[in-house]
């Protein structure tokens, strides 16, 4: 028979998946082998610690009946992995109702209604709960009840042997006492029965909403990527084009032109290199498809971050700020993609020049950390408040501060970043206080993607 | 530079006029075709001496299909080809047109927008010298 448990119909109404149903089966195997390391444990007080005489031999049998079951029910996991699982259900239902047997034989076997260990029942009332919805729930109670009751009638009417128990006066052939117990029995087991059904299926509920909610949240991410990636697709002809057509106008005309036409000209140059920009960030962003390892190429991390910083020390130095390099000596290299780990550095370091204060400290460190890299983008300027740290991400969104600075900024550039970092399997975070500068740390792994995590396996 | 006839393939008729202008005013003669069909006719037809091409006309590698033609065909497999790409063209990661072009046969990747400078430093870059 196949021993894969995905095969079980994860439409049962009792478990979430064939997955869940396998990790409590488990959970109650390895239950009951505390129950048998329990009964011993409290045989070996009574008998040996308190000194009360006790039915030795009975009571061991039954511990080791509970221990050969359950070393049954393990293998039969092991060798013939649960199927169906209304089969299963069955199958549980039965291991439960051995359970309550050898419990009452054991109740049965130190005292009968006298031994207050009884209340050992509600537990399996509440384990019936974890495992089964409202219907099994009270099925397992009655049982109980049914079982109990039987015992302490059987004992009262002399049908059934009473072994008294030495800690408390004669009390099983007491009528007022034995109706008050098991009338407290009953209810304290159907009542827990109910509160049992009524919160497991209150958390069904939750987590069967849980799991919609974050379906439509996918669902929805995706329309707005795809949204983003037709509008990107729609206007990048045209404005590429006007663009191509007003630098061309500027060069045909040259110095015949109009002083104020080729100012007109140049400023819809600014603007249209402006929106292209826009329309890059967003293809970047919208970028589909996934990262594969076949793409990769191993690249010198240090040299590449080299240039990169020296193509902003121009912008830099007109505001009177320095960017200080820290990058290992010997080169730092990366497997990666080569244009999406550029977008990640030039991304942060404009975002840290354009928000810096003038004469500002820019600090690019980049170290090695054996399986991973470490990249710091520090940065002494406008800061990020508390507030704004998670929504910075968002598309579009720039911060009140942010806005006040400079006008440029597309609100896409950290999106970009956050979005590349992770499809590169790295980690993101950043450090900000407001006023005083703000730092961005990125972690990647050295060899590409999905290896640490295969290697991890 | 002597007059050299330029083939322009792309389906953008105002960006063909642009070039054409820029093209026409460095002395060469620009001729087009909006599909790849049309470009493949008029490459064997008239032999220009550098061809531009889009990647995306009806199709979004038509581009590339009509580079692997005109190399795989002897009359046509010398001439240079400048490959005019357009921003958010990769729809992928699997593409990388600037880190990808050894495997593909053309002499250079231009990204729109194109700035007539850029434009006209290429063609004489990829120009056959001479005649």
């Amino acid at each position: 028979m196949p021993k894969d448990p995905a095969r079980i119909a994860p439409e049962s109404s009792q478990f979430v998946s064939a997955a869940s149903l396998r990790v409590r089966l488990d959970w109650f195997n390895k239950l009951r082998w505390v129950a048998a390391a329990g009964a011993l444990i409290a045989i070996f007080l009574a008998y040996v610690v308190a000194s009360y005489s006790l039915p030795l031999t009975p009571l061991l049998t039954m511990v080791l009946v509970l221990v050969g079951l359950n070393t049954g029910y393990v293998l039969r996991n092991y060798w013939t992995p649960p199927q169906d699982i209304s089969e299963e259900i069955k199958v549980v239902k039965l291991q439960m109702f051995g359970d309550l047997l050898v419990l009452t034989a054991l109740i049965s076997l130190t005292g009968g209604v006298e031994n207050p260990l009884h209340f050992l029942y509600v537990i399996h009332v509440i384990i019936a709960s974890l495992l089964f919805k409202g219907g099994e729930i009270f099925q397992i109670a009655w049982l109980a009840i049914i079982l109990f009751t039987a015992e302490a009638l059987g004992e009262y009417l002399g049908w059934l042997p009473h072994f008294h128990s030495p800690s408390v006066s004669e009390a099983a052939h007491e009528l007022p006492y034995l109706l008050v117990t098991l009338a407290s029995f009953w209810l304290v087991l159907l009542f827990s029965a109910y509160i049992g059904s009524r919160i497991m299926r209150h958390n069904r509920t939750i987590k069967d909403e849980l799991v919609a909610r974050q379906m439509e949240l996918v669902v929805a991410d995706k329309a707005k990527m795809d949204f983003f990636r037709f509008v990107t697709h729609e206007v990048k002809s045209p404005i590429s084009t006007a663009q191509s057509a007003v630098e061309t106008a500027l060069e045909l005309g040259g110095s015949r032109m109009n002083d104020s036409v080729e100012d007109m000209l140049s400023r819809a140059v600014g603007r249209l290199e402006q929106a292209t920009g826009m329309v890059r960030d967003l293809a970047d962003l919208t970028r589909g498809g996934v990262v594969k390892q076949e793409h990769l190429r191993t690249i010198d991390l240090s040299a590449v971050l080299a240039r990169i910083v020296a193509n902003h020390e121009d912008i830099a130095s007109r505001r009177g700020q320095r960017i200080r390099l820290e990058i290992p000596e010997d080169g730092l290299e990366l497997t990666t993609i080569r244009s999406m780990i550029e977008k990640v550095i030039s991304n942060l370091i404009s975002n840290a020049v354009r928000y810096n204060k003038d004469e500002g400290m820019v600090s690019v460190r980049l170290k090695d950390l054996g399986k991973r890299v470490r990249l710091e983008v520090e940065d002494e300027g406008i800061g990020i408040a508390a507030d704004d740290t998670e929504r910075i991400f968002d598309e579009f969104y720039r911060s009140q501060e942010a806005i006040e600075m400079t006008n440029l900024g597309t609100g896409l550039g950290l999106p970009i970043v956050k979005k590349f970092v992770t499809d590169l399997e790295g980690f993101l975070s950043l450090q900000s206080t407001l006023g005083q500068g703000t730092k961005f740390t990125v972690t990647l792994p050295k060899h590409g993607i999905g290896r640490e995590r295969k290697a991890a396996k | 530079m002597s007059r050299k006839t330029i083939l322009v393939i792309d389906d953008d008729i105002d960006l063909v006029e642009i070039i054409r202008v820029t093209l026409e005013n460095e002395g060469h003669e620009v001729i087009d075709a909006q599909n790849g069909k049309r470009g493949m006719v008029l490459a064997r037809e008239k032999s220009p001496d550098l061809i531009l091409l889009d990647v995306m006309m009806s199709q979004v590698d038509e581009g590339f299909q009509v580079a692997y033609e005109l190399k795989g065909d002897q009359a046509t497999q010398d001439i240079p080809i400048l490959m005019l790409t357009a921003v958010a063209d990769q729809t992928g990661f699997d593409f990388d047109p600037a880190k990808d072009k050894d495997f593909l046969p053309v002499s250079e990747f231009l990204e729109k927008p194109i700035s007539p400078r850029k434009l006209v430093d290429m063609v004489r870059k990829h120009l056959p010298a001479g005649i």
